[in-house]
Parts: structure tokens; sequence; C-alpha cells
């Protein structure tokens, strides 16, 4: 509270509001009417019995009102709570059927696999097909595999000792990153030196993975690999060095690495395992054309 | 005592009859509450003065709640209905605590 300012000056608006608001706390009518009252004659004012019943009815309907409304927030509080209850257990049994579903379809595909193999594995010509299958299974990165291969690792550059990690003060330099383009060269160059499988970080790539940069992560398959980058190949390992280290790409690589400190290293791995690709979405389908499958006829009853 | 008697049956009454407020009024119903306490408050610290009058409660009772909700209501319609709906709390707010200050005065002396 300011001070009153000396002889009765002016008061702002605000003030002089605030302090009718602070001290006419009780209804100025009140006062009045007790005036009134005793200037009157007591004989001539309204019976009392008939005020009692008056408060008595005003009373009762601030009791509805505060009962109402207090009714009214309760269920509103409560309407939220269920919804939101129900909205969980919607999520939840969502994510459990996709998850039952996927299982099934894993069961179903397995099944699917061995009524075929046992089927074709009956005939010269399934057999055929069969390894036909096989084949093109190894090469859409369908299957896991495992062997001898190369392991190649790419990482970020090493921060330096007085870099603050968490308050981020300096940024990183974002020459010493490793970026799509550098994982590319890396694989296309294992490619080209007769790798039969890679994978990145466990991510197998198939044939229509794509290595990508989204912001400050390197996506493959659209999932996200972080650093250290380790790019298993399997293959003969011998062919592959040599092929990997003759690849102009891992030359320029190296002097990259040189320069900025990426982390560039690769060995010689007796036993990687791969996983299998992630199953690729099927997006063309054709129907069995329904040509004449005409029925193996009996020569002896043929017309 | 007939007063007290009648907020409690008042308050049984809504409770138990459960009435369905429309839905156009009920944004209306938290601060006609306020009001009709600052009424009640005011009502209450005049009988203890010994000023209290039946007509002037109940007009003030009826005029609170419903010049308040007027407020807000006017207040919506001209989209500042929150910062309307809060100055009318504070105003009542601050009555209320000035009137229970002055029943406290009256209850316990002090």
């Amino acid at each position: 509270m300011t001070a009153q300012p000396p002889g009765g000056g002016q008061r702002s608006l605000g003030a002089s509001l605030l302090d009718d608001v602070l001290a006419e706390t009780l209804d100025p009518a009140y006062a009045q009417a007790a005036e009134a009252r005793t200037a009157t004659d007591p004989a001539t004012a309204a019976p009392r019995w008939r005020g009692a019943v008056l408060v008595a009815l005003t009373m009762v309907v601030a009791g509805v009102l505060a009962a109402v409304t207090y009714d009214q927030a309760a269920a509103r509080v409560q309407g939220r709570q269920e919804i939101r209850a129900t909205l969980v257990d919607d999520i939840r049994a969502g994510s459990d059927a996709s998850d039952e579903l996927a299982t099934e379809l894993e069961q179903l595909r397995a099944e699917v696999g061995r009524a075929r193999d046992e089927l074709l594995a009956s005939s010269a010509t399934g057999q055929r097909a069969l390894d036909e299958l096989a084949r093109a299974e190894a090469g859409a990165a369908a299957v896991p595999v495992s062997g001898p291969g190369l392991l190649v690792t790419l990482a970020n550059a090493g921060s330096d000792a007085d870099d603050d990690p968490v308050g981020g003060a300096t940024e990183a330099d974002v020459r010493g990153r490793v970026r799509d383009g550098d994982l590319q060269l890396v694989v296309n160059a294992l490619w080209a030196a007769g790798a039969e499988a890679i994978s990145i970080n466990g991510q197998r790539l198939g044939p229509t993975s794509a290595i990508r940069f989204a912001g400050e992560a390197v996506l493959v398959d659209f999932r996200p690999v972080s650093n250290p980058y380790e790019i298993s190949a399997i293959g003969d390992p011998e062919t592959l060095r040599s092929g990997f280290l003759a690849s102009p790409e891992v030359a320029a690589l190296a002097l990259v690495e040189e320069s900025f400190g990426l982390g560039f290293d690769f060995g010689r791995e007796d036993d990687l395992r791969l996983p299998a690709a992630s199953t690729p979405e099927l997006r063309w389908a054709r129907p069995v054309p329904d040509e004449p499958r005409t029925p193996p006829t009996d020569p002896a009853t043929g017309d | 005592m007939i007063p007290i008697l009648g907020l409690v049956a008042g308050v049984l009454l809504g409770l138990l009859v459960d009435p369905t407020v429309p839905l156009w009024l009920q944004p209306y119903l938290p601060i006609a509450v306020v009001a009709a306490l600052d009424a009640v408050f005011g009502g209450l610290r005049a009988r203890l003065d010994g000023i209290f009058d039946a007509k002037v409660f109940v007009i003030s009772f009826v005029s609170n709640v419903v010049v308040a909700a007027l407020i807000v209501f006017l207040g919506d319609q001209l989209g500042v209905g929150a910062q309307l709906s809060t100055a009318v709390v504070v105003v009542l707010g601050i009555r209320i605590f000035g009137n229970a200050a002055a029943i406290r005065r009256h209850v316990f002396r002090a």
C-alpha cells in the first residue's frame, strides 16, 4: 500500500476503485434498510414470517445451485477420465491385435513355405523351381544368412576433449559426421567387390533398401541407424578385401577419413550372422490366368 | 436456523433430483454460485451486525446471480468471457473474504 497523498490530493482511479472494493464488502443497502426501519412505525412493517420464508426459499435456491454446479463439475471430470481410459484401452487392444496378426502372419508364412517346399521337392521341375526360388530369396535378402566376410566400421570424428557434450556450446563439425553418401559408397564398393549380403548395424539391405539422410540421422529402410556404423558383408573375405581396397571410392573415403578424422576401419570376420530384411510390401499382384486347366484325361475313357 | 435448514434442503434436493441443466446455461453456473456465495456471506454478516433485512437479502441474491451471469455472458459474446469471469471472481472473492473476516470478528471477537 502506498502512503496517502498529503492534503487529500487526487487519488488515481485504480487506487480508489480498489479501496471501494476492499472497504465496502457489505452491501450498503443493508444499512439503508436498517435506517429506514428505525424511522418507520414497526406496526406498519411487513410481518416477520414473510421475510423468514423468503430468506429460506432463497437459501434453498442457493443450495440447489451449488449442488447442481458441483454435480456438473464432477460429471465433467469423470467423463474425461472415462474417455481417457477408453482410449488407452483402445490403443492397447489395437496394438495387441496387430502383434497377434504379425505372429500369425509369421506362422502362416512359415507354413506356406513348408507346404511349398514339400510339394515342389517331389518332382524334378519342382526341384528346379525350388532352387530358383532359393536363389531369388537369397538375392532378395528374404532369408537370414551367416558366414565369413568383412566388417567395415565407419564412425563420426571423435569430439575434442574440451567439447561440452551437454551444453552444446561448440557445435560438432558437420564435416566430421558420417553421411548417407559415405555409407552408400562403402556399400556399393562392397557389392562391387562381390558381397553376397550386407547389413548396416544389423539392418539387412534388400534390393529395394534405401540409405538416406533425415535431419541428423541416417535411415536405412526408413529405420534410423546410429553412430558407429558397422557394415557387415558376407562373401569370400579375400576377394572382398582386395576388391574393396581396389575400388577408387574407398581410396577417396580414406582420404576424407584422414582429413576430417572420421573413424574408418575394416577387418575380416569368420562368422557373421545377418538377419532377413524386413518383409517387402506386396505392391503388385496378378491373378493366376484362367488357362484351360485340362484335367488329366484318361486315354482309356476318352471319347 | 431456518435459513441453514433451507440451504441443507436445497443441497439435498439438488443432489437427489439432479435436474438437467440446459447446455447454454452450464458455463454460467460456477460464476452464479460464486455470486450466490457472496450474497449469502453478506447476509450472514448483516445479521451479525444486526442490520439484516430479508428484502435486501433476497434482492441482492437474485441480482448478484443474474448480473454475474450476465456479465460473463456479455463477455462471451464480445470474446472476453474468460477475462470477465476472472474479473467477476476477483471482485466477488475479495468481498467474500472481507465479509468472512467481519464474521470472524463477530464470532471469535478477534
